[in-house]
């Protein structure tokens, strides 16, 4: 995983989605988009207009029915299964607006979960890492606690750290903080921004708060199935 | 997760998973382990109730009578149709059958240690037998005579605790035990003396020693082997070496070895009895698909739970794929789920299986029967051969019944699932 600066880590050329069914639905009609090492991307767009669909394209959790998805510099339309796995278990980390955390699984369990998945184990250093970032993030004391006695802003942060765990190239994060108060949103939203820029680490966040999309370094846009970049306002800081 | 760290690092974080969704199963669990553990009891009580009464109804028809019975015997009549050069085109051509006649078997000594060589074998005995009239007075009347030691023909044939009078052990030449119908139809007691006469010598003077009867006579009298031998006129020979086995329904076996190993004819006691054997064998069949329909039910129940199991952790397999989880680890988990239900009910099913079994053996029935000790009113066997049987069987038919689930949480689309 080596990361030159300006490298593209997901890139997508004319990407489309159409869901079948009875009635197709089209959602995406040619998508392009580049997102390198590091940067911090924020999509917004009406509900319905198709970003949860672009994210599970991005992060090989469904795939397109038309135009060319790279993850790491693979076409992921050459992949099998095992290899869409493989991308998800290395290069992409998610971020849901549920926090999805396995709830037979303590705090602790459930953020190197992905490292267990991936080899079996995880080793000494991995494990303190892990519990560093839970610390960073303010879980020090819950390390042994179970999802359903910790708040939604602490499950959340969890989902976080579970999704660094494999150091990640990407975060991709639906609406991460669609389920929190404004305070323990921004709260999210600043460690995910920290992360971002302490690991090198590109986040692609969907979000419908104006305020957290403007923090970010770049804005897109989905209209009618069609991405268009929106000019940043430069205000609050990370 | 710390005595995990034992298992292979390629199943381990499934294993880990499986057994966490197992304990956090909680009723489901103990449900389907339940479903598994039934299944196994079932079996067993079946197995040991079945193969019991089998075992014990076997015993009561043969301890009276030899396992296995060594002959040498005359050629049969051949028909004539099937002579070589026979004109054939008889339109009946029917052989009578003629009364036994036995060779006889010089080297008996011989027979007898190669007999007791042949594992499963209890004990031997060598015998003369044959037909002859038993007359006091008046009207001679039909007898199989058998000449035997009677130490080792008692334990043939039990005379001894069949006595109604008199003694059989320490049976002197000129002595005779005669059963109770045969002292009937002469109209003797013990200390009578009577005559018998074999089909093939001169009539014996023979004084009464003991009555016996098991029950259902036919008219039999036992001398000792010299007396028998003058009588049937075969000098040092005898006529039948009788076998006794351990496990009775190893006498085929004893039988076919006794064959190949001595130029003989050895019939096995369920040659004699064909029809009994066929029940026994039916009786197993059912045994064997009443409980392999056991487990079949018990496997449906499982899968029925494993199912729905399944489908609420759809949004979990959801998000293990989204973190990197391959189909086939997915698979696994709910592959060792079902391991685990396997394990953990057919164990909990054979402990309380081998309860009930033991249970219920201790009752006995209030009396004895003929002097021995009282008997069981169940007569159920355990034998660990079916015991792992149904354990086997059992585990098998819950990993199959947890495999249909597996699949299609194996298949589970992330983003369906997650929805
Ligand atoms: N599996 C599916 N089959 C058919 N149609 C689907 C499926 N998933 C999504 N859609 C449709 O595709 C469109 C885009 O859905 P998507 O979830 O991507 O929107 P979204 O931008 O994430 O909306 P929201 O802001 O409400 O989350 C919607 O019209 C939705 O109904
Ligand atoms: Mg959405």
């Amino acid at each position: 995983m080596s990361a030159a600066p300006g490298e593209a880590v997901i890139e997508t050329i004319g990407l489309k989605k159409t869901y079948p069914g009875k009635v197709p639905t089209p959602v995406l009609f040619g998508i392009d988009l580049r997102v390198v090492a590091g940067e911090f991307i924020s999509i917004i767009g009406q509900s319905g207009s198709g970003k949860s669909t672009l994210l599970n394209i991005l992060g090989a959790l469904d795939i397109p029915t038309g135009g060319v998805v790279k993850i790491d510099g693979v076409d992921i339309s050459t992949l099998t299964e095992d290899g869409l796995a493989v991308l998800r278990s290395e290069v992409v980390g998610f971020v849901f607006q549920a926090h999805f955390l396995l709830e037979e699984l303590t705090c602790l369990e459930n953020a190197v979960l992905p490292i267990l998945i991936r080899k079996g184990e995880a080793t000494s250093e991995e494990l303190e890492w892990i519990r560093s970032l839970l610390v960073r993030v303010g879980l020090g004391e819950k390390l042994d606690k179970y999802p359903d006695t910790m708040s939604g802003g602490e499950n959340q942060r969890c989902a976080i750290v579970r999704a660094l765990a494999n150091r990640p190239r990407i975060v991709l994060a639906d609406e991460p903080t669609g389920n929190l108060d404004s305070h323990s949103g921004e709260e999210v939203f600043r460690l995910m921004r920290q992360m971002s820029s302490e690991v090198g680490i590109a986040f692609v966040m969907v979000t419908h708060d104006e305020r957290l999309a403007h923090a970010a370094d770049r804005i897109l846009m989905i209209e009618d199935g069609l991405m268009r970049p929106v000019a940043v306002k430069p205000r609050i800081a990370a | 997760m710390t005595i995990t760290a034992l298992l292979p690092l390629r199943i381990r974080f499934e294993c880990q998973l499986a057994w966490r969704h197992l304990r956090s199963g909680g009723g489901q669990t103990w449900l389907t382990i339940a479903a598994v553990a039934s299944g196994v009891i079932i079996v067993i009580f079946i197995m040991g109730l079945i193969f019991g009464l089998q075992k014990k109804f076997t015993s009561l028809l043969t301890e009276a009578i030899p396992h296995v019975t060594v002959q040498v015997p005359e050629g049969k009549p051949i028909p004539y149709a099937d002579i070589p050069g026979s004109k054939g085109g008889l339109s009946s051509s029917r052989s009578e059958l003629q009364a036994p006649q036995r060779k006889n078997i010089d080297d008996w000594r011989t027979v007898l240690s190669v007999a007791s060589e042949i594992p499963n074998v209890q004990t031997v005995s060598a015998a003369v037998s044959g037909q002859g009239f038993a007359s006091k007075g008046a009207n001679p009347v039909g007898v199989s005579l058998t000449g035997a030691d009677p130490a080792e023909q008692e334990r043939i044939t039990p005379v001894t605790k069949n006595l109604i009078a008199g003694h059989y052990l320490g049976l002197a030449s000129d002595e005779v035990v005669v059963d109770y119908e045969l002292a009937q139809d002469l109209n003797v007691a013990v200390g009578d003396r009577i005559r018998i006469t074999s089909i093939s010598g001169v009539p014996e003077p023979l004084r009464i020693t003991g009555i016996y009867s098991k029950g259902q006579g036919r008219g039999s009298a036992y001398v000792t082997l010299r007396t028998g031998q003058s009588m049937l006129g075969i000098g040092n020979s005898v006529n039948v070496v009788y076998v006794k086995v351990f496990d009775i329904f190893g006498a085929d076996a004893v039988a076919e070895r006794l064959s190949v190993l001595l130029d003989c004819e050895a019939k096995s006691w369920s040659s004699e009895f064909p029809n009994f054997v066929t029940s026994l064998q039916a009786q197993s069949a059912s045994a064997y698909l009443i409980s392999g329909f056991t487990l079949i039910a018990s496997s449906f129940a499982i899968a029925s739970v494993l199912i729905v199991s399944v489908q609420r952790k759809a949004k979990q397999i959801g998000i293990l794929k989204s973190i990197g989880a391959r189909s086939n680890q997915i698979m696994l988990v709910f592959l060792f789920e079902g391991l685990g239900i396997a394990v953990a009910g057919s164990v909990m099913g054979a402990i309380a299986g081998i309860t009930v079994v033991y249970l219920l053996s201790l009752p006995k029935q209030a009396v004895g029967r003929g002097g021995g000790s009282p008997e069981a009113i169940f007569p159920l066997i355990l034998d660990p051969l079916y015991i792992l049987a149904a354990m086997g069987a059992a585990s098998l038919a819950t990993v199959l019944a947890a495999l249909l689930p597996a699949r299609s949480a194996a298949k589970m689309n992330p983003v369906d699932a997650m929805r």
